[in-house]
């Protein structure tokens, strides 16, 4: 779970530096938005004091005078409360810039960290991807990118905070040095209270977040496997397990508002006391003389007003540790450097030819895959890659491509390369003209061709044709559908050699034979490259590539290897043996 | 979800959820009145400073001793607010916690019960939703909107109380200066709420075309389409923070229109004041704690208007919870149930139909219509028929996952509805088609079938199935973790588990879902085998993917449409010349060369 690697306890100091480091780095293109809402929060803290004053002046001068010796001026009123008024304007204004500014610097870094790991993402090659979780490459560029600029929204306003806390101090020590001493001291006591509590309360919110995520997990699995529940007769019992989960769920949180309420209390208690005290103390100094009531009054308004955002400087602290690790799992990602691009390893060749020379080819360096294959394969050719599970077909069409590059050995393919249909088909959302196209410059009757060729007419039957929506949000395809729209994508773009990883495999049987068909009719120039494993699709091949664990067996007709090398022979009776063991079967009832 | 739910009113909402959450009305009296004192500790220091002014600080002189007797007095008070309110808030949160648990609980246990037919693809996310995320939106809702209901509802009612207390003309000028504040408010609040939602779009968006550009790194890189895909992600990414920025410029004026009122009221409040004078008994002291009563009532104002919003979304939460509590349970438990007799059982299906419910008003097509077979004991069965015939919904109505529409199926000559649940699972087990297996080990897998049985039971069980041999290739054997949802297991080993884990319940009745996904020639081998040994004996409907298990058997019923078109052997089938016969001829001609 996220939640329990970011709470790594840092050592005070320690984690200053690292807070300090992290956003001096995060602000390094957006200071001035930075800055501005900087200016907003200050702006916000000086008008604060500034209306503490005012309220003075609204005692001393217009209160006091009038309740006590009865008479006030008009043009006094007139000037304490417009004071007032254009104090809460600009006031108000401090926070609008604040606000909007902070909002701008904190999405202005996410999206500019965003772009910079998703075009990492785009630059770096297949194996590099291959060595990557799926979740952990989404989590980065998306969440990670948010948690890490978390920390800099309410980092204006806290800095205001400081500023508020120290023009509080400077005030509350010019007016009265006793007073101001007592309640200056009390600002350390409540920023401790806020940030205590928040780390404390922070470990139950992390733990409720796990929980939470144990939960979902939980739920999904327990819902998604229901028939098998419910064949099993094992509904108690789920939810017995889930509701274990959930009452973790609810400890953990119960743990939180144990904190909190006592929290909660303590922070409208605390300067409630500190009021009296200051009150009581007050009334001495205003006895001696060396105070006014309105001045005594502000005291403890301005007080009253300080409580609220110093809670902020607690939230600000308790984003720390988020950000930081989301922004360490980003460097991570982005300080990775660029693998070279395994398409600079294939060579090129004058024909639509492709030579595969002593191929050589493992994962991670350890088990070998391909183990020195070697296939000329003329120009114009259909061959078949046949083989058992494991024996190399899909990493040989992945080499052919230059999607990973060989260990040792040598590719030749044209100039203009070759496509690859996968053996899964992967759409995206949107349209299924994009689908096809992916961006690239394709005339629209060469899609219609390709669909021909492809079978994949189906789409004009869709609500929208080619514009129909199609993956996620969109209309649903069938495995089959999805992989004739991927051979389409591969056949507008006219290849020169056509590699085909088993992606007829969804088809029934008739559409796969017609498909086969329309690619021999269409595709008289280009070499194709098959991995196939239906008798029927073999058989429809020039010649066949027969592999066994890294190796050509043998490379010829589909007939001549019947006869000559027992082996395939074995292994095509395999894919028929049901089938045939079954007339042996059959035969026998009828005897 | 059941479309009566969603035209509950709010008030109609929430009484039903306090009914299906008791925990939330235990001691909620006492909880308020916490609340209230606790209110009472926020309008100490207003009251304190008028009776200081007024009584200690007046200009006959200063009396410091009423000042210090006045604050001790403050100071109990305090005391006993700040813990009056402490209780207030824990009290909210326990109840809150345990009703949502509670809620939970009977959500898990009433989703379990559904009909499997309420368990579609397409409702399956959101089922998981009620359980998790609209639960959450309570659960955020008692965290803080819950509370301000009950904090700052409770304080504005006593500032208000007491502001009226002091001087009735004051506080009416209060009130009506301010009234307009929670106009704006609501005003600016429904553009946020609006600004937000399309935030939250764009940023689903973003997530979802960044999950693309890395599942899809391969394709994209096949056609060098990375780049385009790359630049379509921060074009989206760019007009997520202006989605952002815009909601956060709205938000920004939310909090400031509140200081603005604030300035004005104070400054009305003032100008009444100092009209008024001391001839209408109005004193320096009161003064001033009005103005403190002004600030204090004027502050829950903003926070109020989110917390409506917040209330109306917790609200949609609920109903949509309550929505699934709506929901019919499964095929319900017969009230006097039958007992299977003993020995083999007979599957009859008599006169059928069904259809799934769908996630609108209108009902989908009919899946099966008028169905009529019967399968004496020990049979072995076929059913085949292309996707969309409705050969799986009939092995499930065989199994109780679902109640036909119309109908009845009878097992050993008992309707399935007269049968209990506990009975029938230890006669009949389904092997579905995609096996699904729980996160953790094999043998967790197969004890879930059968919690209290032994370790030797499952290694007997595996020894009669004949998979011993493929037991001593997993790294681990019975302890191999098998990964979430199987994942680190083969589609055949995933089988082979679930053909153990049947065996388990050594049922009467077997329904089987073949697979359709291939599995490699080995496991194929020892899938046949095991499955040999498991349905001999016993009645077996297997719903057949491949053919040749239809060739094999007893007898095939073949489905169209939802309709039983043939019925008979293999062999009577094929010289038929029907719909079998075509589906064999074009098996044969894709698994053979030439």
């Amino acid at each position: 779970m996220v939640g329990e690697t970011e709470q790594q306890p840092v050592a005070g100091a320690n984690r200053l530096v690292q807070a300090f480091r992290l956003v001096r780095a995060l602000l390094r293109h957006q200071k001035r938005t930075f800055f501005i809402a900087v200016a907003g929060a200050a702006v916000f803290a000086a008008c604060t004091v500034g209306s503490a004053i005012v309220v003075r002046h609204i005692i001393d001068d217009l209160i006091e005078p009038r309740f006590k010796e009865g008479e006030v001026a008009p043009s006094t009123v007139a000037a304490v409360l417009g004071l007032l008024i254009l104090l809460g304007f600009v006031r108000a204004a401090g926070v609008v810039v604040r606000r909007t500014w902070a909002g701008r610097t904190t999405w202005g870094v996410t999206e500019r960290l965003s772009a910079e790991v998703i075009d990492r993402l785009v630059e770096q090659p297949a194996p590099w991807h291959r060595k990557q979780t799926t979740g952990d490459l989404i989590t980065r560029a998306g969440v990670d990118a948010e948690a890490a600029t978390a920390v800099l929204s309410p980092l204006p306003f806290a800095s205001g905070v400081v500023v508020l806390v120290f023009l509080s101090s400077v005030w509350l020590l010019v007016t009265d040095i006793p007073l101001g001493l007592a309640a200056v001291c009390v600002f350390p006591l409540l920023i401790a209270l806020n940030v205590g509590y928040q780390r404390r309360v922070d470990r139950y919110y992390n733990t409720a977040q796990d929980e939470l995520g144990r939960l979902s997990s939980a739920v999904h699995e327990s819902f998604e496997g229901v028939a098998v529940v419910k064949s099993f007769g094992a509904e108690h019992r789920e939810t017995e397990r889930l509701s274990l989960i959930a009452g973790r769920l609810r400890e953990a949180r119960l743990g939180a508002v144990r904190l909190r309420s006592i929290f909660e209390a303590l922070l409208d208690g605390i300067p409630n006391v500190v009021n009296i005290a200051l009150l009581v103390g007050g009334a001495f100094r205003v006895r001696s003389g060396d105070m006014t009531v309105g001045e005594l009054t502000s005291f403890i308004y301005l007080f009253t007003l300080l409580v609220f955002p110093l809670r902020l400087i607690g939230f600000t602290l308790s984003e720390l540790p988020h950000s930081l690790a989301g922004w360490t799992r980003i460097r991570s990602l982005l300080d990775q450097p660029v693998e070279p691009d395994p398409v600079l390893t294939l060579q090129r060749g004058g024909d639509n030819a492709v030579h595969v020379r002593d191929l050589h080819y493992s994962h991670d360096g350890e088990r070998e895959v391909l183990t020195g294959v070697t296939a000329e394969i003329d120009a114009g050719r259909t061959v078949a890659v046949v083989g058992a599970t494991g024996s190399g077909k899909t990493t040989l069409l992945h080499l052919i491509a230059g999607l990973v590059p060989p260990d040792r050995g040598s590719v030749t393919v044209p100039e203009s390369g070759a496509e690859i249909v996968f053996q899964e088909a992967f759409l995206l959302a949107g349209t299924v003209r994009d689908n096809i196209t992916l961006g690239a410059d394709v005339p629209g009757d060469a899609v219609e061709l390709a669909l021909q060729v492809a079978e994949a007419d189906f789409v004009h039957q869709l609500p929208q044709g080619l514009d129909t929506e199609i993956g996620e949000r969109g209309v649903g395809l069938s495995g089959g559908q999805r992989q004739r729209l991927a051979l389409t994508r591969a056949l507008v773009r006219r290849p020169a050699v056509l590699l085909l990883d088993d992606t007829t495999s969804a088809l029934d049987p008739a559409t796969e034979a017609k498909v086969i068909a329309n690619l021999k009719a269409a595709l008289t120039s280009t070499t194709v490259v098959a991995v196939a494993s239906r008798p029927s699709t073999i058989a429809l091949a020039d010649d066949v590539l027969y592999l066994v664990d890294g190796e050509v067996v043998a490379h010829g007709l589909h007939d001549e290897l019947m006869a000559d090398v027992p082996a395939y022979r074995q292994l095509i009776e395999a894919f028929e043996h049901d089938r045939a063991a079954l007339d042996a079967e059959l035969r026998g009832d009828d005897a | 979800m059941s479309e009566p739910v969603s035209r509950w009113s709010a008030a109609e909402t929430i009484g039903k959820g306090v009914r299906a959450a008791p925990a939330l009305r235990i001691g909620f009296v006492t909880t308020l009145f916490l609340a209230l004192m606790g209110a009472a500790g926020r309008v100490v220091t207003p009251i304190l400073v008028q009776q200081a002014i007024d009584r200690g600080l007046s200009p006959s002189g200063v009396s410091v001793d009423t000042v210090v007797r006045l604050g001790i007095i403050a100071f109990f008070v305090i005391v006993l607010a700040t813990w009056a309110q402490r209780t207030a808030v824990y009290r909210l949160g326990r109840r809150s916690e345990e009703a949502l648990y509670g809620l939970r609980v009977r959500l898990f246990e009433h989703i379990h019960r559904l009909s499997i037919a309420d368990h579609s693809e397409e409702r399956k996310g959101a089922l998981v939703a009620r359980v998790t995320s609209d639960v959450e939106t309570l659960a955020q809702f008692f965290q803080w909107g819950g509370l301000a209901w009950l904090l700052d509802g409770t304080l504005m009612l006593l500032v208000a109380g007491v502001m009226l207390a002091y001087d009735w003309v004051l506080a009416l000028v209060a009130f009506v200066v301010a009234a307009p504040l929670a106009f704006v408010l609501q005003r600016v609040q429904r553009h946020l709420v609006k600004a937000y939602d399309a935030s939250r779009e764009k940023n689903a968006a973003v997530m979802t075309q960044i999950s693309e550009v890395v599942a899809g790194a391969e394709t994209l890189r096949a056609y060098r389409a990375g780049p385009r895909y790359a630049r379509r992600v921060k074009g989206t990414s760019h007009e997520r923070s202006k989605s952002f920025i815009r909601a956060g410029t709205i938000g920004a004026f939310l909090f400031p229109s509140g200081e603005v009122f604030g300035v004005f009221t104070v400054s009305a409040v003032v100008v009444s004041g100092l009209l008024r004078g001391p001839d209408s008994g109005l004193t320096a002291g009161a003064m001033v704690g009005f103005l403190f009563l002004t600030y204090r009532f004027l502050e829950p104002i903003a926070e109020f208007t989110e917390v409506l919003d917040q209330t109306q979304t917790a609200v949609a939460g609920m109903r949509r919870v309550l929505g699934v509590l709506e929901i019919p349970i499964g095929p319900p438990e017969p009230e006097v149930p039958m007992r299977l007799p003993e020995g083999g059982l007979a599957v009859t299906v008599d006169r059928v139909d069904f259809s799934y419910r769908s996630r609108g008003d209108v009902d989908e097509p009919p899946v099966l219509v008028d169905v009529n077979v019967h399968i004496p004991a020990g049979q072995q069965v076929a059913v085949v028929g292309e996707t969309g015939s409705g050969k799986t919904t009939l092995g499930r109505l065989v199994a109780r996952l679902a109640d036909p529409v119309a109908g009845s199926v009878l097992i050993g000559g008992v309707p399935l509805t007269r049968v209990s649940n506990g009975d029938l699972r230890s006669r009949l087990t389904v092997v579905p088609q995609e096996p699904f297996l729980f996160e953790g080990t094999i043998a967790a897998n197969l004890l879930f079938a059968r919690p209290n049985l032994q370790r030797a039971d499952l290694v007997k069980a595996v020894e009669v199935l004949d998979l011993g041999d493929w037991l001593d290739t997993l790294p681990d054997g019975l302890d191999t973790e098998v990964g979430e949802r199987g994942a680190q297991m083969s589609a055949g080993e995933r089988q082979l588990v679930a053909l153990i884990r049947a065996s388990l319940v050594d049922p009467d009745v077997l329904v089987l879902d073949e697979a359709t996904s291939s599995v490699d020639a080995l496991t194929e081998v020892r899938l046949a085998r095991a499955l040999e040994r498991l349905a001999s004996g016993r009645t077996t409907i297997a719903i057949a993917h491949r053919l040749s298990t239809a060739a094999r058997a007893d007898r095939v019923l073949v489905l169209d449409h939802g309709r039983l078109v043939e019925d008979g052997t293999h062999t009577e089938l094929v010289q038929r010349g029907g719909t079998y016969a075509r589906m064999y001829d074009a098996w044969v001609t894709a698994t053979s060369a030439g």
